[in-house]
């Protein structure tokens, strides 16, 4: 039976050491998932909000967009795309996705700093009605459309 | 057009065929009635030649550019190449489920043809199954997602194939995939007709063993070619990013890798019969699963969109019925699949499988969970939280270290029961070469600890593996007088299963390598003019510097390109140009990145063409309208991610080329006296011990 | 005429599926006789069970002590599959009715040397060239008998 305990204690560790892997890889990386009108209700609740990592989708505003001078430096403001008041500034520092334009639907992933603008690290475009076709192929093609 | 209409009404007869024919099956298996068996088994021909000519009718109709049809009208253009036309079959979630049920039907006669005077008593069985998920994806082919479906009008021209899947590896990626993920169906109905019929010996497995190395070798590559596909189309620098449909073809092969190496154990010691059952069961319902996640993109409308929802609901359907009747039947058959044997010792070559499978199947839920994690806590919490890449390197890199590390202790130690002071002496040797490159490497300045892990463990896998050939070698060449080569060829050819195997290993500990490159990838982003030099060091102490030569624009058929060409110099010599795109499909509005790639054995720059100030401006040749922006990476070791795979298919296809002369071992009750002297067995003869097949 | 050839090809192809119903013809449903039984794979597995602790040993992987007692385990498998394996074929076996230890132990020791010899020689049919499997009597593909004929003793084991 020693041999038993043994195998079982094997099994044991390794979902012990997986679980505990997932778990905290769970809770270190884990971003929230919000629509503009969701983060403003969130930060007014919570000020600590500006620390988390926060993925936050929504529509560039049409002729929002300023492009940056000599640095790499894209402003835009994106709205909710149900109430269409509510807005929020943006700063990012990666050369932008093709598909960004005007209107476009966009997932932001950042931070919301205390001054109110969100500081964007990564910013995906999604392709909406205008094209069919492009969500079943972004299935396909494994991908949302990824920055280039 | 004649082939079009046919192939729709090919489709339509298709499904009664396969209903007619899998209850005839089930009647025929359980009545004993040869004659319903047959009936059932030209069936599934029947569906194939079917689903062949409605396969081929799609391709008609983009070839002869039937706009009139929803599917040829929105992948298809009058511009679009005659390559991609055909590769119009699986461009679409439509078209692709056409193209699935005819991998499936191809397989599935296959099957029928190969065991028509073999396994009799399973097939039965393995038709009704078969013929149970080919009507399922029928139905979805025609009730839910029709690619024949009509417009209430022919347009003049169709809308285009998006521009990112107009890619070589685009092409034989899907294929390759679905290769691997509907071939998997027939181990699947195997194991099935195992438990319906009652033969539950050994016999599926001899039978389906090569069939499962098979579709894990077409979702090994289908796997790969997508990776190949993401790095040079996607255009930012990497391959893998832990979306939800890459993670979906992950996880069936990581359950069949787990499936590979426990059959081992049932083959040679009678052990984990039920657990071998259930992988089976297992990675089939991950194929099916994985088919929904991305047909169903329902993981996708998290993040914003609401998709096909009833596709959702008939796959989770068809899942949970599946996973329902199927373990189902395990418990049934529970009592008569009791191992042969008990495990005898801890430190031996099954306990290594053993653990090999439990990392394995963690690594699979941990992706499944990484996966799912949105809908979980959406479910429970009400709020939206996802995890992104961080979370599955995080989990996922110590896992794959561990399997890593345990593809070197498999070889070394022996089956039943290891001797301790062996392993130790067989240690010696690899562990130390490890041991050492991992310190040469933290030495010259290598400072990442992963990194240093991956590189010195897989030196040490190799070293085994190394050892094992060269040990083997020795000693055939020593007791049958052979040349080295000639020892060696005869070595692998005895037992190909076994050295193809760690072909495989070497493969996988080569890829592994290639993803520990990813840890020292450095960029530059610069905006220059022409004749300005973008200048970035190599992680290995070299400088790449790019001048700017200029850029041009033509006109191609079905878009405009905007070519940036670079002028390469590395250290200050000349090694080349390299040139990056823009383009601009007609049908589309969007531009389109080409990464220009200059890939060496160690290396590979990557020039992303990120943005070019004023395009038109450079359409009408305006001057000082060059102005571009650049992102330049070195991306070490990328190419060895495909070159291991290279060596991995080697490696399969030694496994997978059939063994010489028949499989059965010999005559049945023929242990008979004859020629020989034989030793006295208390007397075993150490000193010559010939069985060195390996 | 897309209607005339709808209707071919629907009639072929039920023709097609349903022939044998109305004909009776039908696929075999049993066993095959050649077809391997679970007694022959274990009897299989076993010898290459004792093949590879051979190439344990021999490679360092298993000490001698571990070697001969583990040799010894994996005989008496082999013995006990040979038996059963015989006694499936519908003869009674060996080992049943007090036939001595030492006579199985001896077929035992063939079934290993018929197994190195394969394995050194790479086992060629001489009757038509196909390889053969380790450790078989016949040749797959032609049935040639690969040794002496065997003298009807897998029975009783006399020789």
């Amino acid at each position: 039976m020693r041999r038993d305990h043994r195998f079982f204690a094997g099994l044991v560790g390794v979902a012990a050491v997986i679980t505990y892997l997932v778990w905290t890889g769970v809770t270190s990386t884990m971003v929230y998932y919000l629509t503009p009108t969701e983060l403003l209700a969130r930060v007014q609740a919570d000020p600590g909000f500006h620390d988390l990592g926060l993925k936050v989708s929504g529509q560039v505003v049409p002729g929002s967009y300023q492009p940056g001078e000599a640095e790499l430096l894209h402003r835009f403001v994106i709205r909710d795309l149900e109430d269409e008041s509510v807005t929020l500034d943006v700063e990012f520092r990666e050369p932008l996705p093709d598909t960004f334009a005007d209107d476009a639907e966009v997932v932001l992933e950042g931070r919301y700093r205390s001054d109110g603008v969100f500081d964007a690290v990564v910013v995906l475009t999604k392709c909406g009605s205008r094209y069919e076709a492009i969500p079943e192929e972004m299935a396909m093609a494994r991908f949302p459309l990824l920055p280039s | 057009m004649l082939l079009p209409v046919l192939g729709e009404f090919a489709l339509w007869t298709a499904l009664p065929i396969a209903i007619w024919g899998l209850v005839l099956a089930f009647l025929g298996g359980r009545w004993g009635r040869g004659d319903l068996v047959l009936s059932a088994e030209r069936s599934v021909h029947a569906v194939t030649f079917l689903l062949v000519l409605a396969s081929a009718g799609i391709i008609s109709a983009f070839l002869n550019d039937q706009y009139q049809y929803w599917y040829v009208y929105n992948y298809s253009n009058r511009e679009l190449a005659t390559f991609y036309k055909v590769a119009g079959l699986w461009a679409g979630q439509r078209g692709s489920l056409v193209f699935w049920a005819l991998n499936l039907a191809i397989f599935s006669s296959l099957a029928v043809y190969f065991n028509r005077a073999r396994n009799r008593e399973f097939m039965p069985y393995v038709v009704g199954v078969l013929l149970v998920i080919q009507a399922f994806f029928l139905i979805i082919c025609l009730f839910v997602s029709n690619a024949f479906e009509l417009l209430a009008f022919t347009p003049p021209d169709g809308r285009g194939l998006n521009p990112q899947l107009q890619n070589y590896w685009m092409v034989i990626h899907p294929p390759t995939l679905y290769l691997g993920f509907t071939s998997f169906s027939i181990p699947f109905a195997f194991a099935i007709a195992a438990l319906m019929s009652g033969r539950l010996d050994a016999r599926w497995i001899e039978v389906t063993r090569r069939w499962i190395l098979l579709s894990w070798f077409f979702l090994a590559n289908g796997i790969i070619f997508g990776m190949r596909w993401a790095y040079e189309e996607l255009g930012w620098g990497g391959y893998w990013f832990w979306d939800p449909v890459e993670n979906a073809s992950l996880l069936p092969w990581l359950a069949a890798t787990a499936f590979l190496h426990s059959v081992m154990i049932q083959e040679y010691r009678g052990m984990l019969k039920v657990w071998n059952m259930s992988l089976v069961i297992l990675t089939f319902l991950l194929t099916v699963f994985a088919t929904f996640l991305t047909r169903s993109g329902l993981i996708e409308s998290v993040h914003s969109f609401a998709q096909n929802l009833t596709i959702a609901w008939i796959f989770l359907g068809f899942l949970a019925g599946v996973a329902v009747i199927s373990y189902g039947l395990l418990i049934w058959r529970l009592p008569r699949l009791r191992s042969d044997q008990p495990f005898e010792s801890f430190v031996s070559r099954e306990s290594a499988f053993l653990l090999n499978n439990l990392i394995l199947l963690g690594a699979l839920f941990a992706v499944l969970w990484g996966t799912l994690f949105p809908l979980i806590t959406e479910g429970f919490t009400g709020s939206k939280v996802a995890v992104g890449p961080p979370f599955f390197n995080q989990v996922n890199i110590p896992i794959g270290l561990a399997l890593l590390a345990l593809m070197g202790v498999g070889p070394v130690i022996a089956w039943r029961r290891a001797s301790k002071r062996n392993l130790l002496r067989n240690f010696a040797l690899p562990v130390s070469v490890g041991l050492v490159l991992t310190l040469a490497l933290a030495l010259g300045g290598m400072r990442h600890g992963y990194a240093l892990a991956t590189f010195g463990i897989g030196a040490f896998v190799l070293a085994v593996i190394v050892v094992e050939f060269w040990k083997g070698t020795q000693a055939r060449a020593r007791i049958e007088g052979e040349g080295s080569l000639l020892a060696l060829f005869h070595l692998v050819s005895r037992n190909r299963r076994r050295w193809g195997g760690y072909i495989v290993h070497v493969g996988v500990v080569v890829i592994f390598m290639g993803f520990g490159g990813a840890a020292f990838d450095v960029e530059v982003r610069q905006s220059v003019l022409p004749g300005e030099t973008i200048s970035l060091a190599s992680p290995y102490g070299h400088r790449y510097e790019l001048t700017y030569e200029g850029i041009s624009t033509s006109r191609a058929q079905n878009m405009i390109q905007w070519v940036a060409l670079l002028q390469v110099y590395k250290d200050g010599e000349p090694v080349g140009t390299i040139t990056s795109e823009k383009r601009q499909y007609i049908t589309t509005q969007q531009p389109v990145s080409e990464v220009g790639i200059r890939s060496t054995l160690m290396e590979d720059l990557y020039v992303i063409l990120a943005t070019v100030d004023d395009m038109p401006g450079v359409f009408l040749n305006s001057p000082q309208s060059e102005r571009a922006t650049f992102q330049v990476m070195v991306n070490p070791l990328v190419g060895w991610i495909w070159y291991g795979a290279l060596i991995l298919t080697v490696g399969t296809l030694i496994a997978l080329w059939p063994p010489r002369g028949p499989l059965r071992a010999s005559g049945r009750g023929t242990a008979t006296p004859g020629v020989g002297a034989a030793h006295p067995r208390g007397d075993p003869s150490p000193s010559v011990p010939a069985g060195v097949g390996g | 005429m897309a209607l005339m050839a709808a209707i071919l090809l629907a009639g072929g192809v039920v023709l097609y599926v349903l022939l044998p119903v109305l004909t009776g013809e039908s696929s075999p449903l049993d066993r095959l006789d050649d077809e391997a039984t679970e007694e022959d794979s274990r009897r299989r597995v076993t010898l290459l069970a004792l093949r590879d602790v051979e190439y344990d040993y021999v490679t360092g992987k298993l000490d001698e002590l571990d070697y001969k007692s583990l040799r010894r385990e994996i005989s008496t498998e082999a013995l006990e599959a040979m038996d059963r394996s015989a006694s499936a074929a519908g003869t009674p076996p060996p080992a049943s009715a007090g036939v001595a230890t030492s006579e199985r132990e001896r077929l035992l020791e063939e079934e290993i040397q018929e197994l190195r010899r394969g394995l050194k020689t790479g086992g060629l049919c001489p009757g038509c060239g196909a390889a053969l499997a380790p450790g078989g009597h016949f040749c797959g593909r032609c049935g040639q008998a690969l040794r002496a004929p065997p003298s009807g003793g897998d029975s009783a084991g006399t020789p």
